[in-house]
């Protein structure tokens, strides 16, 4: 297997040569973008921009062409069955809401069960519990270990005839935590109930096949695999997103309307009202054949890498506790420093232009589950190397220092 | 002690957030006011007993970081002996550095928080405190 160099490809994100010195360790939340995203989104723009699916005029067509292939291109990224399939969103929250709103919203009644993984980002959480709490609908959430493993022997037992859905995260963001998706399908599969995997974390670094896994639904956003922010996907089965009703009423989503009623499209243009972000997919598809250039095995193997020096260098601090050790874990540390507020040190990091997350990630149950108030959060990226690291480190200890923490 | 350009942690915010003033529960106090920001998850309870109209003592304790802590500490310590007026015209001189680059009012321990404008994603944790009395003040 070849090794991966992250110094070489950092001259292809222009963000470093604006800030050489930029440490950027932010990357759960966001990934820099690299020039060939960047030059897809201006081109369309500066070359080929009309509004899509409107205009009759060759740009208007050329628009649109591009902003289709944009669709086949992740359609063929995830291996989905069919172009339309795939429906653009503004990322993995309003995959979910749309979700829960088309997909749950016509069915859930009174006493039906939904499940959800105790370690979710809120916007995997929001959505089914405000549909739960408005139909009388139980939402369990399924239990994790100190290590922050899911409790599967939990799932397995409450899974039952009842349960008209299973969401989950592939990854977790504030802990890292790759979950056993593969033997968690097995487990819906064998009681018939559809899944919703949020790739939102690892779609930059993990090969997911809708068909192979026998996915129902999946979303993913593109900002956190080096593509543009505003655009996102959701991926459901032909069978459910014929059945769903539209998610929101406007222009493009339609087939025929009078004042009296009107005709929705078919999928997946039924889910996207209004005049969508198509510089955005066009952005999404240069990430994607950026991605596919690239030996992505290798760039998961050297964050698997940068995750063990670090969590080796970490650990030898003083004062410092790591929550989240699973065996199976991506490139994310959470971490406190005894006595002082994650967002101090975030700050005195940040003057040292090295950029962490400080706070509860958008998992405040998480947070709730160890008691804490927040965590530090470092999470790697392609671009990411050992050096970047004992900066990271040094930076730490300076905190300590100025902060009064022994 | 002037705090050099961009250096959030000034040596009294550093001094508030290990020697905090009155750092301690008081639920029995006549007036207790909850600081709270949901974002960040900072939170403090402050405790007000008062003389006559004048605040006789001031305490707080809870959670929050270096500068949140130490502001809500520096408060506390000024509002003794004051009355509402006074207190007031506190917040005024507080929150003004953050507005009016001439605004000297000095009190080197509210003028310790000046930088704060500096860095917009902390400045709430200057004013955390702050903005609960005020909220009280205002009624």
């Amino acid at each position: 297997m070849n090794i991966w160099d992250p110094k070489r490809i950092r001259a292809e994100f222009p963000i470093f040569q604006h800030h050489p010195d930029l440490i950027y360790l932010d990357n759960a939340a966001t990934t820099q973008k690299p020039r060939s995203v960047l030059d897809a989104e201006r081109d369309f723009y500066e070359r080929n921009y009309a509004n899509v699916h409107r205009g009759i005029y060759p740009l208007a067509a050329r628009a649109t062409q591009l902003y289709e292939a944009s669709r086949q291109k992740v359609a063929e990224f995830i291996n989905a069955p069919k172009i339309e399939d795939i429906v653009f969103t503004r990322g993995s929250t309003e995959g979910i809401n749309l979700i829960a709103q088309s997909f749950l919203g016509p069915t859930l009644q009174a006493g039906d069960d939904i499940l959800v993984s105790g370690l979710e980002h809120h916007s995997n959480l929001l959505p089914w519990q405000a549909i739960c709490q408005s139909r009388g609908a139980h939402l369990h959430i399924i239990p994790f270990f100190e290590d922050g493993t899911l409790d599967l022997q939990y799932l397995d037992k409450n899974l039952g005839s009842k349960t008209k859905l299973l969401a989950l995260s592939h990854i977790s963001n504030s802990l890292g935590t790759v979950n056993p998706v593969a033997e968690i399908l097995t487990m819906a599969k064998a009681k018939g109930v559809p899944v919703v995997l949020d790739a939102a974390q690892s779609i930059a670094t993990h090969s997911i096949d809708v068909q192979a896994w026998d996915l129902d639904f999946l979303v993913f956003s593109a900002h956190k695999m080096y593509g543009p922010s505003g655009i996102g996907v959701l991926y459901g089965k032909s069978e459910h997103l014929k059945k769903m009703p539209p998610y929101q009423l406007g222009g493009e989503m339609i087939r025929d309307v009078t004042y009296e009623k009107s005709l929705y499209a078919a999928p997946p243009k039924r889910f996207e009202a209004g005049t969508p972000n198509a510089a955005g997919a066009i952005g999404l598809a240069a990430a994607i054949d950026f991605l596919q250039k690239l030996d992505r095995k290798a760039i998961f193997e050297q964050q698997k890498i940068l995750l063990n020096y670090a969590t080796q260098a970490l650990m030898d601090i003083p004062g410092l506790e790591i929550y989240g050790q699973a065996p199976e874990k991506s490139g994310i540390i959470s971490f406190a420093l005894e006595g002082i507020h994650p967002h101090d040190s975030a700050t005195l990091l940040g003057e040292k232009e090295i950029c962490i997350r400080a706070g509860q990630h958008c998992t405040q149950p998480v947070m709730d589950f160890y008691d804490i108030p927040g965590t530090l959060r470092v999470s790697f990226a392609m671009y990411n190397h050992e050096a970047e690291i004992d900066e990271l480190i040094q930076g730490i200890a300076f905190a300590k220092q100025k902060l009064g923490a022994i | 002690m002037e705090a050099p350009k961009n250096e959030l942690y000034h040596p009294l915010i550093l001094q508030h957030n290990q020697t905090p003033w009155r750092f301690e529960k008081k639920p029995a106090a006549a007036l207790v006011l909850t600081a709270y920001n949901p974002l960040c998850g900072d939170k403090f309870k402050l405790f007000l007993d008062f003389e006559g109209e004048k605040v006789k003592t001031a305490g707080f304790h809870g959670y929050g970081c270096a500068v949140s802590k130490a502001s809500a500490s520096v408060l506390c310590k000024k509002m003794e002996g004051l009355n509402r007026a006074e207190i007031e015209e506190l917040l005024r001189q507080f929150r003004a550095q953050f507005t009016d680059a001439d605004e000297a009012n000095g009190d080197e321990e509210l003028q310790a928080f000046a930088v704060a404008k500096e860095y917009p994603g902390r400045l709430t944790c200057a004013t955390l405190a702050w903005d609960a009395v005020g909220e009280w003040i205002n009624g």
